[in-house]
C-alpha cells in the first residue's frame, strides 16, 4: 500500500470510529472506574498507551474522543496507584475473565472464508498458498501470510455452543448466579465472559490457573474415578473416592464409562479391556479434554491483562465488543454493527463476500461504494483500502 | 444456631491447651492472674523445662503431644513462643512453627473425627472461620465437609500434588467436598504464618533468668545444626567440587548437576553475580539464561519457589555423588563440613 493510500484508509477508518464514538452512552461504565487501569492502541502504532487511569466516564469519553483510538482496554485489576508501573500499583484484586475464540474451535467451516494476507505488502488472496514453492506471497515473495476468516453464521454458533458449555460449568459445578455471568460478543470472532463476584477477584494466578483446569478438562487422574494404579507395571485396583463420583467431573467421566460408585466389577472390565492402568489413565485424559470448555488459559490466568471495554471497537473488524442480552437470538453480524452507512470508496483486495446487518456484499470488483460499516470491515480485515 | 453464637461458646482448658495460639488462651492466661513476673517463680520451673522441650522436640521435626495438664500446656506455650524469640534464629523459628501447626493438625483431625455435629461447629467457627475467615459446612449426607471453591483454590493452588487440583475434587454447586484430614490440612500453612506472625510481633521484656539460662542453653545446642555458618564453609563437598572441575574444564555439565551447583551455592549464600559467574566456561554459556535461572532457582523468578539442593540420595541416583569419608553421616550436600565433631 502507498503511503497516501494508507493516510486515507487510516483517516477513513479513524473518522467512522470517532463518529461511534460521540454517540453518548455507548461505552459500559466499568465497576470502581478509578481504581482500573486503562490502555489504548491507535492506529498504524506499535505499543499500547496504557497505564491511565481516568475518575469518571466523562474524562475518559474526552481522551476517547480526542485520541479515536483503534483499541481500547480496561484492566481486570483494580488496584491502589492504577498509573503507577507495574509492580508499584498495589493489586488489590481481579475479575475473573473468560475468552472464547472461534478460531480456537477449529470449526470446519474455517477454510471456506479464509483469506490469506501478506504481513509484508498486504496483498489478498482467498486461494492458500502453495507451501512447497517456497515463496507464498506472489507479488513480493514475502513468506509471512496471515490467515483472515470473516467469521460465518456456523462459526459464531460454535462459539456460543462453547458458551453455553462455559456457563453450565459455572453455575452448575461452581455454583455462580446467573446474574454474575455477563457475556459479551468480543468484536471479532468470539465471546468474552466476565464474572462479578468478589469472592474469585483475590485470587492469585495460581489459583486461576488450577480453575481453567477444571473447566477445560485438564489433568483428571484416574484415581478420581477409582482407578488405582499398583506398582508393578499396567495393574491397578479399584477403589472409589470416599465422597463418590455424583458430581461434577467424577460424573461426567461416570456417565460417559456408564458406571456408577457401586459398579467395581463393571469398571475393573472397563479398564481391562482399554488394556490396563496406563492406557485407562491415557483415556480418562483424553475424554476429560473433549467434553472440557475451549478457553484461553492465558486471558484468565492473568491478573494484570488490560481487557477489550465492552462498548468500544475492535480494530480487527470494527464490530462492537457488546453485552448479549438473549445469547441465542444474539447476532453479532447485525446487533454490534454499528458504524454509520454513508458511502465509502474502496479498492477491494480480492473478490469476497460477506453480510452484515442483514445485507449481503458479494464484491468481486476491484473499486466498490460500500456503507461505511461494511467498508470499515474489510479494511480492517485488510481486504481492502480506501480509495 | 449461626456461627456467631457459636463463635461465643467459651473453650475449655482441654481446647486452648491443644489450640493455644488462639486469642482465649491468652485471655485466659490474664483472667487467672498471670503475669510476667509468675515466671520467675521456683514451681514454674517444670513449664520452662516442659517449654525448653516443646522447642527441641519440634524444631527436630516431631511433634510435642503432651497433654497431661491443660493449665501448664498452655503456659508451656506461650514459654516456647518466648524461648525461640529469644534464640532468634530464622531456621529455628520456621521449623517450630511449622511442627505447632502440624501439632494442632493432629489434635483439630482427632477432634473432628471425635467430636458431635454441635462441637464440630464450635470448632469450624473457632479456628477456621475465625482465625482463617474459611467457612467450613457438613455435606447434605453428614459424612463430609464442604468449603466454598474460591475458598479451596486460595489455599490448594499451593499445593504441588494432583489430587489437589480442583477437577480432581468432588465439585458440585459452588463447593468442595473434602474429609475431615484433608479441610484440616488446607489450613496447615496459615495455622503456621499464625504462629509466625504471633512470635515475630512479639516484644520480650527482660527475660526470667531461669527462661534466659535455658534459651541460651538451647541456641548453642541448635547453632551448630540449624545455623548456615557461611564463613565455616571454605571447603565444598566432593559433589560440588566435582561439578565445578567439570566446568572449569569449559566441559558440558547436566542440567541436574548445574541445578545442583546453583541450588548449593545460593543456600551458602553467595551472591547471585558471583554463581552465574561459575557457569562462564560452560559451552553453551549465556549470561542472561543463567542469570534467570538461578534467579528462578532463588525464587526471585516465575513460581517464586525457591528451591533447595538435591539430597544425596538424588545424586546419587543421578550419578552425581562423588562420596568421600567425611561424608558419612550426612544426607544432603549442605551439611558438608557443618556437622558436630
Amino acid at each position: 500500500m502507498t503511503q497516501s493510500a494508507l493516510a486515507k484508509t487510516i483517516s477513513a477508518v479513524r473518522s467512522a470510529f470517532r463518529g461511534y464514538y460521540f454517540k453518548p452512552n455507548m461505552i459500559e461504565t466499568p465497576d470502581m472506574i478509578e481504581q482500573r487501569e486503562f490502555g489504548y492502541m491507535q492506529f498504524a502504532q506499535v505499543g499500547m498507551v496504557r497505564h491511565l487511569s481516568f475518575n469518571s466516564m466523562k474524562e475518559l469519553t474526552a481522551t476517547i474522543i480526542k485520541e479515536a483510538p483503534a483499541d481500547i482496554y480496561c484492566s481486570n485489576a483494580y488496584y491502589r496507584f492504577p498509573t503507577y508501573p507495574m509492580q508499584e500499583k498495589q493489586w488489590l484484586g481481579a475479575d475473573l475473565i473468560f475468552d472464547i475464540d472461534g478460531k480456537d474451535l477449529h470449526l470446519p467451516c474455517v477454510s471456506s472464508h479464509s483469506y490469506f494476507v501478506c504481513a509484508n505488502c498486504g496483498r489478498a488472496s482467498a486461494s492458500a498458498p502453495d507451501e512447497k514453492k517456497g515463496y507464498p506471497c506472489q507479488l513480493c515473495s514475502g513468506k509471512e501470510l496471515d490467515s483472515v476468516s470473516i467469521p460465518c453464521a456456523n462459526c459464531i454458533d460454535g462459539s456460543k455452543k462453547e458458551v453455553k458449555h462455559l456457563i453450565e460449568f459455572l453455575t452448575g459445578d461452581l455454583g455462580m448466579k446467573q446474574g454474575a455471568i455477563q457475556v459479551y460478543f468480543s468484536g471479532n470472532n468470539g465471546f468474552h465472559v466476565h464474572i462479578s463476584d468478589g469472592a474469585y477477584a483475590r485470587l492469585d494466578p495460581q489459583a486461576r490457573s488450577d480453575l481453567v483446569g477444571y473447566i477445560s478438562g485438564a489433568g483428571l487422574m484416574a484415581e478420581s474415578v477409582g482407578v488405582r494404579k499398583r506398582n508393578a507395571e499396567n495393574l491397578f485396583l479399584i477403589k472409589f473416592p470416599k465422597s463418590g463420583l455424583a458430581y461434577g467431573w467424577r460424573a461426567r467421566v461416570a456417565d460417559k464409562l456408564k458406571i456408577k460408585s457401586s459398579s467395581i466389577i463393571k469398571l475393573k472390565h472397563i479398564v481391562e479391556q482399554r488394556g490396563g492402568y496406563t492406557p485407562f489413565k491415557v483415556d480418562v485424559d483424553r475424554m476429560a479434554r473433549d467434553m472440557g470448555v475451549r478457553i484461553d488459559p492465558q486471558v484468565t490466568t492473568d491478573v494484570h491483562r488490560v481487557f477489550r471495554m465492552p462498548g468500544t471497537l475492535n480494530s480487527k473488524s470494527g464490530l462492537v465488543k457488546m453485552k448479549c442480552g438473549d445469547l441465542d437470538s444474539f447476532d453479532p453480524l447485525v446487533e454490534a454493527c454499528l458504524l454509520g452507512d454513508n458511502k465509502v470508496s474502496v479498492r477491494v483486495k480480492t473478490s469476497v463476500k460477506l453480510k452484515l446487518k442483514n445485507k449481503s456484499f458479494n464484491i468481486s470488483k476491484e473499486s466498490a461504494e460500500l456503507p461505511a460499516y461494511a467498508a470499515v470491515y474489510l479494511i480492517c480485515k485488510r481486504l481492502a483500502e480506501a480509495n | 444456631m449461626d456461627s456467631s453464637n457459636l463463635s461465643s461458646i467459651r473453650m475449655g482448658t482441654g481446647d486452648l491447651a491443644k489450640y493455644p495460639f488462639l486469642n482465649e488462651a491468652g485471655e485466659y492466661l490474664r483472667e487467672s492472674g498471670f503475669g510476667w513476673e509468675e515466671l520467675e517463680r521456683p514451681d514454674m520451673k517444670d513449664v520452662i523445662d516442659r517449654a525448653a522441650e516443646r522447642v527441641e522436640v519440634e524444631v527436630s521435626g516431631n511433634i510435642y503431644d503432651k497433654l497431661d495438664r491443660y493449665e501448664i500446656e498452655i503456659l508451656t506455650f506461650l514459654v516456647s513462643l518466648i524461648m525461640v524469640k529469644s534464640i532468634g534464629m530464622e531456621s529455628v523459628l520456621r521449623k517450630f512453627t511449622l511442627a505447632e501447626a502440624r501439632r494442632a493438625e493432629k489434635f483439630l483431625t482427632e477432634d473432628l473425627k471425635r467430636q458431635n455435629e454441635m462441637q464440630k461447629r464450635s470448632l469450624f467457627a473457632k479456628i477456621f472461620d475465625d482465625l482463617f475467615k474459611l467457612k467450613i459446612e457438613i455435606s447434605e449426607d453428614g459424612r463430609l465437609l464442604k468449603v466454598k471453591v474460591p475458598d479451596y483454590l486460595a489455599r490448594s493452588s499451593h499445593f504441588h500434588e494432583q489430587e489437589w487440583k480442583l477437577i480432581n475434587r468432588l465439585v458440585h454447586n459452588g463447593y468442595v467436598y473434602l474429609d475431615v484430614d484433608e479441610t484440616v490440612r488446607l489450613v496447615r500453612n496459615e495455622l503456621s504464618v499464625l504462629i509466625y506472625e504471633k512470635i515475630r510481633m512479639m516484644t520480650l521484656p527482660t527475660l526470667p533468668q531461669a527462661i534466659k539460662v535455658k534459651a541460651d542453653d538451647l541456641r548453642s545446642k541448635l547453632a551448630p545444626r540449624y545455623e548456615y555458618r557461611v564463613t565455616a564453609v571454605t571447603e565444598y563437598p566432593p559433589c560440588v567440587k566435582h561439578a565445578l572441575e567439570v566446568m572449569g574444564r569449559g566441559e558440558n555439565l547436566p542440567h541436574s548437576a548445574r541445578v545442583m551447583l546453583a541450588t548449593y551455592m545460593l543456600a551458602i549464600r553467595k551472591p547471585v553475580d558471583q554463581i552465574v559467574m561459575m557457569y562462564e566456561n560452560a559451552p553453551d554459556f549465556n549470561e542472561k539464561i543463567t542469570r534467570y535461572q538461578v534467579e528462578h532457582l532463588a525464587g526471585m523468578k516465575g513460581s517464586r519457589t525457591k528451591y533447595s539442593v538435591p539430597s544425596c540420595d538424588k545424586l546419587r541416583n543421578e550419578n552425581l555423588c562423588f562420596a568421600i569419608a567425611e561424608c558419612n553421616g550426612i544426607i544432603n550436600p549442605i551439611q558438608f563440613g557443618r556437622k558436630r565433631k
